[in-house]
Parts: structure tokens; sequence; C-alpha cells
């Protein structure tokens, strides 16, 4: 039983990961209608920066954390302001291609910037050492990492029902043009929601660098994950995304424990099956 | 542009004779994806599952029975048929939706590649494929062990299949496909039977990326999983978006310049992938008609010049 | 008379430099009828196993410079052309087909992955030319590919995976409290292929062993955790790990942050020697953080053998690149001075007289005596296993206590019998 309850625990730190990264796939996907293929590799951008920060120039992790979402915002602001933007109008396979190159682009930009080696840095000393839980050692890392990703829901929880910023995004997602007509800045709203979907990523990617690597190709295999869990949750849905990401991360930790050897098959017969039976997600209304 | 095609293998040596066959696989493949994404308006980012198939059918039939033309047809039938019945599940989508799905269902095929070891071989994937020879029933075999003999075999092979296309194209088919991109609802309006319509470009895509498939095994005499991974299914993406998607030859051109620029640029830098993510967003960003189109409008320009 | 001397000398010098002179372009004629031999190289250069293909690279290009340097072989220069192979089969075929039809190889050197390997096998015998391969580790190559079917081609510079899963055996045997044992594996044939000759070679020694758990990590698996916690549930007394490069850090620092090391007895680290792994957790081997129970081996390792070739070429090395040579730098830097021993044996650059050169060649490299064993085309040599540790001498962590066993004694011999490579 304690067996079974540890690796739940275990999965769940697996799971803010995933729902950090699909949530900001999720947002601006709801708003800007985009499916953002370069979002792993923004995701990736984020460790490499955060090791650059904290790794290398000795920042203090907050901080380095901190200026690694900064810089990956920035970037998204320049993918959305200076490209996408100009290509709205058009059929949306070109924007899924579009955002293809970037993937071709920030994997070999990493290579010729940081090398080919994988870049890890040391843990911070306060995140270090392992708590108690059912009778066994739990990493305080992992701890660290489901307080963060339970935090970023409540955020966003807050910041789309509650605040003002909340109530002209949604209202540009569900109609833009009467968005328009009441005064929002539409352009404004999709550079901000880009930039902040952006950051999302990069705080899933920063926030692992000590304990996972930073290596060419992580962003390739995240954004798989982060389709699958979209599209189950449903894509655009942010609730749906957040469940999604805590149903896949517990099932495969779950199913490294009891029967790891078709886990890959079975996660995407589940994404079929969705996309087939309930294309809206499976945690619509 | 044929005759050279002929009278190459006395031409040019034979890496190049290599890299023409990967260019025709390349075509043939590209040329099925865009009756799906450029005729009928469906983005598929799973055409390397059925790749595969056709690529793993192929290998597992000339691995039992040494018979070139029973592969090539193994590996057409079984991925026509894979594509029917997964086709059948896609077409109840578009856009976006349906692009998710033929990813899911192209990585399906990539994990059973990479798990059924049995079957497939796993990671090291099946090796050891004999270019066998051609023995069509009723005519005497023929051996296309060497590298110019099985040229001839791709070549004429996939001339055949760009033929057909063409045929197929410009039949009630093609344009029933091309009003159905125009406007659904239009298409239905008269009396297209939109799905079905859909799901007969789906197959026939999935029946281009077999054939292509299966003439790979017996030139590299090993089929492994990678080819049916997503990062494969990009390929003729790439190469049609290249080319062009809204004229005819766009794939086939696009998959030569595909090549082209991988072989070319690789020679100078192995950085080549940020080059080709370059050329991609320039595409995008300022040539969506890609290489083709560009010309074709250059001369319709220069024509309407000339007749005024 | 000191001035007389002073002009003997200067002339002593001039004439000197004009015999030099003079002799260089003598030298410089090759005496093999090709204005260069070539070298076709490759290597995964791109992905998360980048530096391995990296290290191939710099370990050629250092040999081919002091080969060059010293008057290259029978007079004749040597070349190199290195292509990244995306650790892809369709990828490395279609570049050793560039290599040799088209830029003219005479050699290929490198290959990291097994899937490439083997697929690259087949293809040589086609294109007649010599792989020398100085990473990819399944036994199948030499076994099947060589000794069943009979490729030439292939030749192996690089230890097999009876490093990896035979020697951790022959180590393991002798600890008596260690009973349980469990994996956490690479989920492809590298990784069930160790644990099964592990698995088979230590029971012929010990029955009273159990195998408790296996976990196994697909590539590009980013967390561990789950594996790690999945395993440790079954108490194991010790932990067979196969995971290499990046992800074997990773997999190290989660199985730290869990408290492993403080509930196992031992960690083996299959190619846990590699320069990458070792940078990547130096600073937890310096605060001792795996006390001690954490082993390793690799395919070649910068603190043995302990002879002057082996640190001269360490010195030449860091000089040259910054950094230590990986196992795949020394096996491939190996490799090129055996094609240039069998060259220059064979008077030839072809095919069939190269091999016919290369059998009974017996060569000291940086790593140690490697003899050349003709059935499979392997060549035989010792790198022994140990624990990571610190060593003052070394700027990165080591191998100390280091168990060395004769080769004779863990590789696997002719006639081959299949290994299981179920999980």
């Amino acid at each position: 039983m304690d067996t079974i309850a540890f690796q739940g625990l275990i999965g769940l730190s697996l799971a803010m990961y995933l729902w950090l990264i699909s949530a900001g796939l999720t947002i601006i996907f709801g708003v800007l209608r985009i499916v953002n293929f370069a979002h792993g590799s923004l995701f990736m951008m984020g460790a490499y920066l955060a090791f650059t920060f904290y790794g290398q120039l000795g920042l203090p992790f907050w901080l380095a954390i901190l200026l690694s979402l900064l810089g990956v915002g920035l970037l998204g602001l320049v993918m959305e302001r200076f490209f996408l933007r100009r290509i709205y109008s058009i059929d949306e396979a070109y924007q899924l291609l579009l955002t293809f190159g970037f993937i071709l682009i920030l994997d070999d930009a990493v290579k010729i910037i940081w090398g080919g080696v994988f870049k890890i840095p040391p843990i911070p000393a306060f995140l270090d050492g392992a708590w108690r839980a059912f009778g066994r050692p739990f990493p305080v890392y992992n701890a660290f990492v489901i307080a963060v990703g339970l935090l970023v829901a409540v955020l966003l929880w807050a910041l789309f029902e509650k605040s003002w910023w909340g109530r002209i995004v949604r209202a540009t997602a569900s109609d833009r043009e009467m968005a328009n007509a009441i005064g929002v800045n539409v352009p404004r709203v999709f550079s901000g929601v880009f930039m902040f979907g952006s950051m999302l990523a990069a705080l899933g990617g920063a926030m692992g660098t000590p304990v996972r690597v930073a290596s060419p190709g992580i962003g390739a295999a995240m954004i798989i994950q982060a389709f699958i869990i979209t599209v189950i949750g449903g894509l655009g849905n942010l609730k749906g995304a957040f469940v999604s990401s805590l149903m896949v991360g517990i099932l495969s930790a779950y199913g490294t424990l009891f029967f790891p050897v078709f886990e890959l098959f079975f996660i995407f017969v589940i994404m079929v099956v969705v996309l087939l039976v309930r294309p809206q997600g499976l945690f619509a209304r | 542009m044929v005759l050279i095609l002929v009278v190459l293998p006395s031409l040019a040596g034979r890496y190049s004779l290599y890299l023409v066959i990967q260019i025709l696989i390349l075509s043939v493949f590209s040329l099925g994806f865009n009756l799906l994404f450029g005729y009928t308006g469906l983005l598929s980012f799973g055409q390397a599952g059925f790749f595969a198939v056709g690529a793993y059918a192929c290998a597992k039939i000339l691995l039992a029975v040494p018979n070139l033309f029973l592969g090539l047809l193994g590996g057409v039938v079984i991925a026509a048929a894979a594509a029917l019945l997964l086709g059948f599940l896609s077409v109840r989508h578009t856009r976006i939706y349906f692009s998710m799905l033929t990813l899911a269902f192209g990585m399906m095929i990539y994990s059973i590649a990479w798990k059924w070891r049995d079957f497939t071989g796993g990671d090291d994937g099946l090796v050891g494929i004999p270019r066998a020879p051609l023995a069509i029933p009723g005519l005497p075999a023929l051996s296309v062990a060497s590298m110019e003999r099985y040229y001839y075999v791709v070549l004429v092979v996939s001339l055949l299949a760009i033929w057909l296309m063409y045929r197929l194209v410009n039949s009630p088919l093609g344009l029933a496909l091309q009003a159905i991109r125009d406007s659904e609802s239009r298409a239905e309006f008269a009396g297209i039977a939109v799905r079905t319509y859909r799901l007969v470009a789906f197959t026939i895509a999935g029946l281009y990326a077999g054939l292509a498939g299966a003439l790979l095994p017996p030139l590299e005499n090993t089929v492994t999983p990678p080819i049916a991974h997503w990062s494969t299914s990009a390929e003729p993406v790439l190469a049609t978006l290249l080319g062009g998607i809204h004229v005819f030859g766009g794939p086939i051109v696009g998959a030569f310049l595909f090549f082209m620029i991988k072989d070319v640029i690789v020679r100078f830098t192995e950085y080549w992938l940020i080059w080709l993510g370059v050329i991609v967003v320039a595409l995008v960003m300022g040539f969506r008609g890609g290489v083709v189109s560009m010309f074709a409008r250059r001369a319709a320009r220069a024509e309407a010049a000339s007749d005024r | 008379m000191k001035r007389s001397l002073g002009i003997a000398s200067v002339l002593f010098v001039v004439s000197l430099l004009l015999v030099v002179a003079a002799a260089v372009p003598a030298g410089a004629q090759c005496q093999l009828g090709v204005p260069a031999i070539k070298i076709g190289v490759q290597g995964a250069a791109s992905g998360p196993h980048a530096d391995y293909g990296r290290q191939i690279e710099m370990g050629a290009t250092m040999a081919i410079e002091e080969i060059n340097t010293a008057g290259g072989i029978l007079g004749c220069r040597l070349e190199m052309k290195f292509m990244d192979d995306e650790n892809k089969a369709a990828t490395g075929v279609k570049n050793a087909r560039y290599l040799v039809t088209e830029w003219g190889a005479h050699f290929m050197v490198g290959t990291d992955s097994s899937g490439v390997a083997m697929a690259l096998g087949p293809v040589l015998a086609e294109l007649r030319r010599i792989h020398f391969f100085t990473h990819a580790a399944t036994h199948r190559l030499t076994e099947e590919l060589v000794a069943g079917k009979g490729i030439q081609e292939i030749v192996r510079v690089s230890v097999p995976v009876y490093q990896d899963a035979i020697v951790a055996a022959l180590i393991f045997k002798d600890r008596p409290e260690i009973k349980r044992w469990a994996t956490i594996g690479a989920d492809y044939e590298y990784g069930y292929a160790s644990w099964s000759l592990f698995k088979d070679t230590l029971k012929k020694y010990r029955p009273d062993v159990e195998f408790v758990a296996a976990a196994w990590a697909p590539f590009l698996t980013l967390d561990f955790s789950p594996h790690v916690s999945a395993v440790m549930a079954q108490k194991p007394d010790a932990i067979f790990s196969t995971p290499w490069a990046g992800e074997a850090v990773m997999l190290l620092r989660q199985a730290l942050i869990q408290g492993v090391f403080d509930q196992i007895q031992a960690w083996w680290q299959a190619m846990g020697g590699s320069v990458d792994v070792l940078e990547g957790i130096a600073a937890e081997v310096q605060r001792d953080r795996f006390k001690g129970k954490l082993w390793a081996t690799a395919r070649y390792i910068h603190n043995w053998p302990d002879t002057p070739e082996n640190k001269a070429f360490i010195e030449r090395f860091r000089k040259r690149w910054a950094r230590f040579p990986n196992y795949s730098a020394e096996t491939t830097y190996s490799a090129l001075f055996i094609m240039k021993a069998a060259v220059e044996k064979s008077r030839s650059v072809e095919t069939p007289k190269v091999i016919e050169a290369l059998k009974g060649m017996q060569i000291r490299n940086p790593g140690g005596l490697r003899v050349f064993r003709a059935e499979d085309h392997q060549f035989v040599y010792n790198v022994p296993a140990g624990r990571v540790m610190v060593d003052p001498n070394f700027p990165i962590p080591v191998l100390g206590d280091l168990k060395v066993f004769a080769a004779k004694d863990y590789y696997r011999y002719p006639p081959f019998t299949p290994v299981a490579v179920t999980k």
C-alpha cells in the first residue's frame, strides 16, 4: 500500500513538469488558436538559460529561474511579433509549419551556443536531501516541483477568473472581433499571451535543470507529451490540461511499476480514443 | 528530363545514383502526401506510419520469399489497408484535430516498430534484407542486385506512380477533392460525399507512402524504427512546402531541393538543420507557393506581358 | 677557434636543413599510388548523445594530425571527413555510401549506436570497405555479422557489452552480502542484452542471488524518479544500471536525492567511467555522496593503464582539446594507428589485403595491448572496472580500487550461443 502511495507521489511530481509545459501550450491555443510546435523548444531554452544564469554565472537559483523566464518570454515575443502575427490570416497549417521551422533553428542554436554535451548544474543546497513519506525518503526537490506546479495552477486560476487582465484575455479568446469593438488592443493581448505561455514553458524547463539535464533534443521529446496532454484535456482547456497532466504523470509512474512494456503505445491509444470519442477533451463541461 | 534520368547511370557516379533513388522515393512519398494536403486540405503528421508499414512489410516478405515484385506489392497492399482502416477513423476530423489524430496514429506505429521485437527486431530493426530478383508472374525473373538495375526499377515504378497521380488529380475525383478543400459546405451541397472522398484521398496517400517505404529496404538492406517517427513524417511536409503545394510537380521539385539542401549544406557545416529551419521560416513567411509557383507566376507574368 | 666553431655549427645546421629539405619531398612521395589516404569518420553529433560523436571526431583529428606530422603512412598523407549520423541507421548508411562512392574514402571509422552499426554491416560488404567500429557495443555486430555471416569488412576496436555485463558479474560474485539485484535498464537491446549476460554469468557463480525488480527507460527519458522508486520498492541490495551519457547523470542525481545510496550496498553504472558522466557527477563524488558504492567501467578509462604512452596521450589530448579523452576518442585514435600498422604491413589500401594484414596483429595503444581475433574481427583488450572516486592527480573523478580481469576471462568466445534479449 505504501509502495503504491509513494509511487503516486512520484507520479505527481512528474505531472507538474507536464502541467507547466501544457499550460502554456493550452493558453496560447485557447487565445491565439495556434498550435505552437516549438513550445517544447521554449522549454529547452528555459533549461539552458537557467543553467547559464545559475550554473555558470552563479546567480541565486530563484533569480536564475526568473531571468530565464524573462529571456524566453522575450524570445516568445519576437516569435509572435515578427513572425506569427504576419500569418494569422492564412491556413493554420502554415502556423504549424512555421513553428516547426523554429524547432529546427532552436535545436541547432543550442548546440552552437552551449555545445553538444548535456548541461547540469548542482542541486541548490536548500533543495537537497529528503523527507520521509510513506516510510521512504521522498526528495525535497520533487516536493518543490509539486509546490511550484500547484502554485502556478492557483495563480492561473486567480488570474483568469478573478483579474481584469484575465477577463480581457477571456473576452479576446471567445470573440476577437467583439473584443476589438469594445476597445481591446487585440494584437497586444496576443503578444502578451504568447509571451506568458512561453514563460510557463520556460519555468518547466528551468525548474528541472539541477535534476534533469539540458540537452539538445529534450524539446522534441517534451512537445509530443504536451500534445498528448492538451488533446486529452481538450485543446484550449486549462482545467482539462491540469487534470490530464495529473492523469498521465501518475499513470506513467504506475506504468513503470506494474506494466512497463507497452506504455508509450497505450498513451497514444488514449490520445486517439479521446480524439475520436470526445474531441473537445475528457474534461470539457 | 525523363531522358536524362534514363541515361543517368552511364553519366553519374554511384553516389549520385543513390541520391536520385532517394529523391524519387521522397517524390512518391510527397506526391501522396500532397494529394491529402494540397488537393484535399488535410495536413497529416503521421504519413511516416504508412511509409514504415510499407517498408517493414516489404522487408518481411523479402526475408521470407526473395522476390522484389511480391515485396513491393505486399508493401503497397498492406500499407493501403492500414491507411484505409486508420483513415476511416481519421477523416472524421479536419484541421488541427486531423493533424493530431494522424500524429498519434503514426506514433502508435512507431511504438509498435520499437517494441514488437519478435516481429520488427526492435531498435536494431530488420537487417540483411536482400535486393531480391524481380519476378513478375508470367515473365522471366530479373536480377536487380546491382545499383544500376535497382535504379531502373525505382525509376520505372516512380514514373508510373507519378503518371497515375497526374491522371488522378485531373480526373473527376481530383476535382471533387479540390472542391472539398475550397469549401466543404459547397461541395456537400453539390452532392459530393465529403467523408468518402476524403477517405479515398487518405487511402491513396497511404498507398503512395507505402510504395515509397517498400522501395527503401532493398536499397538500404535494413529497416529501423526511426523511419516511423514523426520527424520522418515531416520530410514530405517540408519537401512539398519547398516545391509548392498547389502545383502538381511541386512535391517532386521539393524532394529534389530537400536532398540538395541537406546534401550540400551538410558538406560545409554539421549545423544543417538550422539552415533548413531558416529556409522553412522564409518560405512560410514569403513564398508560400513554393519554388515551382514562384517560377510559374513569373512565367505567367512574362506570358501576359508578351500577349499585350 | 671559437669563431670557426661558430661557422662550423652554422654550416652543420644549414647542411642538416638541406638534408631535411631534400628528404621531405622524397618522403612525401606516396608509395601507395594514391593522392592521399582518405578516412571517412562518423558519429552522433546531434541529439542527447552528441558528445560521443564529437569525441570520435576529436580522436580521429588528433591521430591524423600526428600521423601526418610524422610523415604520413608510407609517405602518403591522410585526409579525413567527419559526418553526423544523427544516431539514425538510414543517415549512417547514406553517409557511408557518400563517403565511399563519392568522396572516395579508403577506410571508415566511428559509429556510436548499435542500431546504426547493425545497418551498416551488410552495406560495408557491398561497398568493400573496412569500417573500424569504435563505440557501438552490441555483441551481435561481431558475433552474428562477422562470425556468423562472414562480413569481413567489420572490425571492432572497442569492447562490446561483455564489458558492461560480465565484468560486473565477476566483481560482485565475491560480495556474498549482495543477494538481491535489480536493474534500471536502457529500454532497447543494449539494456536487455547487458542484463541478460549479467544474470547468466552471476547465476553460474552464485545460485543464491535473486533478481528482484526491473524498470526500463527508453531513449530520451527525462525523469528517472519513477524508475528509481519502482525498483527500490523491492528493497534490492544492489542496482545494475545501463542508461548512459546525460541519462546516466540524471539517473544518478535522482537516485541520490531519493536516498538510494543509504539503502543499497552497490550500484553498477555500466558506462559510468565515461568522461561526460564523470564530469556531470564530479561535485557529488567530491562530497562522497555515493559513499564509495558507485561502481563503473567504460571502454577505456583515462587513469588506466598507468603507462607513459597513456599519460602522454592524455597530455596531448588535453592540450589539443582542453578536455579529457572519452573512450570513443581513445578507441578512434587507436583505430587509426591500427589502420596505419595494417597498411604498412600490407603496403596497400586494398580491403582484402588490409584485412589479411590485421590477422595476428598485436598493437600497443594508449588503452593498452590490443590483440586481433580473426574469428569475429574483435580487438581483445583489457579495461578494468572500479569505484568512482576522487584522485588528486586528476581534475575529474577517476575509477579507483581497480579490478583488472584478463580479457580471456570475460570475453565470449566462438562458437557463439545467442544471448536472450528479452526483458
